[in-house]
């Protein structure tokens, strides 16, 4: 099922939820809302589901107008952060329940909550209370009670925030599969952006209620077109550095006090433009401790990440994240160069936000 | 502590004395000023209003009377962990801190004319019990007693014409108001006479009367030390609920016994004993006195008010408070404010209008037959409006409780917010419902002033009213028959407390914890 969202806007009195927000979600495709808690993707999520009406724009599923429909005429399955599960009932009949409601008969419920069961591994839990069950259990049951109806559009409201890291990596695969194979148009809200970049197809990322992007991970990652996208994408977040970027006979430089980048053509280009006013950011795993580095910078705090070390540098004050060899062995106050590879430099208008290089 | 050190050595801890001595003096400290405040400063307050009260005198006195003992189980406890090193050094460290403690309290006592040097009735003069009567000692001079001219010597057989001994000759006197009359009937070198001896305040100067005192700080210190810390909550429990169970007993017993002395059953001539089923008579359809009602009648509207009470309750106010929990809608706030000032409103001043409201309603045809005046359920109808506010706050509290995503859950699965209410959230509040569920049916059924105003005709009396009307007949009461009654309308209560206790602990196990 495809969904059209047009300038959709949800005002709780004088405070806005979300506004003018626009989304083309394709059919079968599994899109991400990510954003920092209270930036709106909630409200979104259940202005989609029919619990808030909005205050204007439009919901389109297919190309049915669905803003005054009611949640059950939706024909979506939704899995909550808490789980949301019936307390008094059976795990059976938690499944169940929606099939219940469309006065289906008891032989196809039971069918249907069976072969749903067993494709979540809850199986053997049909008889025991949500209360009896482990946090990855209820999940599961969260999960089944949302297909079992076979909805045209599953919603996700954080289903993983609730469960242990290791957990949550598990499920992760498994909804991601469970989507695939099903084909079913799915919504994810999460502030977590390593969730959405290896879970979704595309990402919509929302700040302060409205939308800053929407695009593929990898286009996400490689080519932020707003320096929020850019600081909110990646982890460990990208570094950014106020430069001035000059062009003389053809050669391209950022610079910032003694720091002086060289720059290609490409990136530098349109940068050059802009004169002072530029931010300049560049992902640690970007950066090196080299000696052929041209940046001296003093090691301020290492941290051991395992494959990795994240080392926190300093160059004239300024705090630089960057990735470095377990082997290398750096210490605290060492002093170390730096070799950025300034062909995945991105700059930015540090007055509107905007990305210079990718308008 | 240790004693290792060398002032532990001896016979007694030093620092552990000063600890328990301390401890004493601030008690004594702290109760003489609190005494001094309400005395000095609350009772003047409190006479410049003109009310007459005897609170602030007799708090003092109780901080007065029971200071030594509180300040003796202070300076105690400092010495209990001695008894673990050293039991001798001990009981000998406490003993001296009793004893000096005694003394102040004493001193401070008799400087300020309390405890036993408080000035009481008297008549001024010494008295033993004799084979004759009571022998008069000695006579204080120019006392009460001499100047009503009674001699050493002297044999007093009887006050008026009871006769007396010493102990009872002494509470009289204690007991008279100064300056009455009281007249002793005594024996003067075998002749009987007649003295009138008049009552004066004195101070006792008695101080023998002090040793039987010392006697009980020394006991107190001792259970002190040597008391089991662990059963301290249970005793003060008992002492504080201990009327409690000893009023049930007596129901219980009253019952099933002719007539009662205490809690002792009596049977016609004063002996122990006297049981009997009698006062059961009027579960098999035998009158009771003066009244001509069965009691299955009067059971059957006592149920009738507290059943449908319970329900009407039940139903509007989860209904209501699922709403205002809820929805959101204009008045939504004024609406919870004004049922918390309808919950403080005193029934009582409602009656009259109240009364109208029921009357005009019985009036009504088809209507009138069921919630009018003088009808069970017009009669529950006015408590459970009582009861609403009380019921629509608590329900609130309940759905309050319950996290949005479920109801959302649930409206996604396709439910209709009915369906909601009724198959999703009501289930979750189980607990509350059958809370407030036995609150109201306790309510009507325990209930008295409203069907005492409302009902009329024995037919239409429940059973609180019914008790009334047992004692406010012109005919003899029969106290152990209205213990029966009494005992009869409390067996549903218990039924159901039992029944609703595992019922409670039941859902509590394994109902709602399905959500984080």
């Amino acid at each position: 099922m495809q969904v059209t969202i047009e300038n959709l806007t949800k005002k709780f009195g004088d405070v806005i939820g979300a506004e003018n927000l626009s989304l083309d979600i394709k059919d079968g495709e599994f899109v991400a809302f990510l954003g920092p808690s209270g930036c709106g993707k909630t409200t979104t999520l259940l202005m989609l589901a029919g619990i808030y009406k909005p205050t204007s724009g439009t919901i389109r599923f297919g190309d049915t107008v669905v803003n005054r429909l009611s949640p059950r005429e939706r024909n979506i399955g939704m899995v909550f952060q808490s789980y949301a599960l019936y307390p008094h009932m059976t795990v059976y009949k938690n499944i169940g329940y929606p099939l219940k409601l469309k006065n289906m008969q008891k032989k196809e419920i039971d069918e249907r909550v069976n072969a749903v069961a067993n494709t979540m591994g809850i199986g053997d839990l049909l008889d025991r209370r949500p209360g009896q069950l482990s946090g990855g259990q209820q999940q599961r049951v969260a999960l089944g009670r949302a297909l079992v109806k076979e909805p045209d559009i599953l919603l996700f409201d954080e289903p993983l925030s609730n469960l242990d890291a290791r957990l949550r990596l598990t499920m992760r695969g498994e909804i991601k599969h469970l989507q695939h194979d099903l084909g079913i148009t799915s919504i994810y809200v999460t502030h977590d952006q390593i969730e959405a970049m290896t879970m979704a197809d595309r990402i919509a990322v929302m700040s302060g209620g409205h939308l800053q992007a929407f695009d593929t991970p990898e286009a996400l990652y490689d080519r932020p077109k707003t320096l929020f996208v850019a600081g909110f994408v990646g982890n460990p977040p990208m570094n950014f550095i106020n430069v001035e970027v000059s062009a003389s006979n053809g050669h391209f430089v950022a610079t910032n006090g003694n720091m002086s980048l060289d720059l290609s053509k490409e990136r530098g280009e349109k940068p050059a433009t802009a004169g002072n006013s530029v931010v300049m950011g560049i992902r640690p795993e970007d950066i090196q401790i080299a000696p052929d580095g041209t940046v001296p910078a003093e090691v301020f705090v290492v941290e051991p990440l395992g494959r990795e070390n994240l080392v926190d540098v300093r160059i004239d004050g300024e705090s630089i994240l960057l990735l470095a060899d377990t082997k290398a062995d750096h210490k605290r106050g060492d002093s170390v160069k730096l070799k950025f590879n300034m062909n995945k430099a991105q700059f930015f208008d540090s007055k509107t936000g905007k990305s210079l290089l990718w308008a | 502590m240790t004693v290792t050190d060398n002032e532990s050595q001896g016979i007694i801890h030093v620092p552990t004395l000063i600890i328990a001595l301390k401890n004493g003096l601030l008690v004594v400290v702290i109760f003489s000023l609190l005494a001094l405040i309400l005395q000095g400063i609350l009772k003047p307050l409190v006479a410049s209003l003109q009310v007459v009260e005897t609170v602030t005198t007799t708090l003092s006195l109780i901080l007065i009377l029971v200071l030594p003992y509180i300040a003796y189980i202070m300076s105690g406890s400092a010495v209990r962990e001695l008894v673990k090193t050293s039991i001798p050094q001990a009981l000998l460290t406490a003993v001296i801190a009793t004893i000096v403690l005694f003394s102040i309290i004493s001193v401070g006592h008799y400087l300020l004319n309390l405890g036993i040097f408080a000035p009481t009735s008297s008549i001024q003069m010494t008295v033993v019990d004799t084979d004759e009567g009571v022998l008069v000692e000695s006579v204080v001079e120019g006392g009460a007693a001499d100047i009503a001219e009674v001699k050493v010597g002297d044999v007093i057989t009887a006050i008026r014409r009871d006769p007396v001994d010493r102990a009872t000759l002494m509470a009289r006197v204690a007991q008279s108001e100064v300056d009455s009359p009281l007249r002793l009937r005594m024996i003067r070198d075998g002749e009987e006479i007649q003295v009138t001896v008049r009552t004066v305040l004195a101070t006792s100067s008695d101080a023998s009367a002090l040793f039987p005192g010392l006697i009980m700080a020394l006991g107190v210190t001792l259970i002190t030390i040597i008391w089991p810390g662990q059963f301290t909550p249970y005793v003060i429990l008992l002492a504080i609920l201990s009327p409690l169970f000893l009023g049930y007993l007596w129901l219980i017993i009253a019952t099933f016994s002719t007539r009662t002395q205490g809690i002792i059953p009596l049977d016609g001539e004063g002996n122990i004993g006297g049981f009997t089923l009698s006062n059961w008579d009027f579960l098999f359809g035998k009158d009771i006195v003066g009244l001509n009602v069965s009691i299955w009648q009067v059971t059957l509207n006592s149920l009738i008010i507290a059943v449908s009470m319970m329900l009407i309750v039940l139903v509007v106010s989860s209904m209501a408070a699922y709403a205002l929990s809820r929805m959101h809608f204009p008045g939504r706030k004024a609406f919870l404010s004004f049922t918390l000032v309808l919950h403080g409103f005193p029934a009582v001043t409602l009656l009259i209008p109240i009364f109208f409201v029921l009357a005009n309603l019985g009036r009504t045809p088809v209507i009138g037959e069921i919630v009018g005046f003088n009808k069970p359920i017009g009669i529950a109808l006015v408590m459970v409006a009582f009861q609403l506010p009380l019921g629509v706050w608590l329900m609130k509290g309940f759905f309050d409780g319950i996290p949005w995503d479920i109801e959302r859950s649930a409206m996604i699965d396709g439910a209709s917010r009915w369906r909601v209410y009724w198959e999703i959230l009501l289930p979750q509040i189980r607990p509350g419902l059958l809370a407030l569920g036995i609150f109201a049916f306790l309510g009507g059924w325990n209930a008295f002033l409203i069907p005492q105003t409302y009902s009329t005709g024995a037919g239409m009396v429940n059973l609180p009213v019914f008790l009334n009307q047992l004692i406010s007949e012109t005919a003899p009461v029969n106290w152990n028959q209205i213990a029966a009654v009494g005992l009869f309308q409390l067996v549903p209560v218990f039924i159901l407390f039992i029944f609703a206790q595992e019922y409670l602990l039941n859902i509590y196990a394994g109902g709602t914890k399905g959500f984080s």
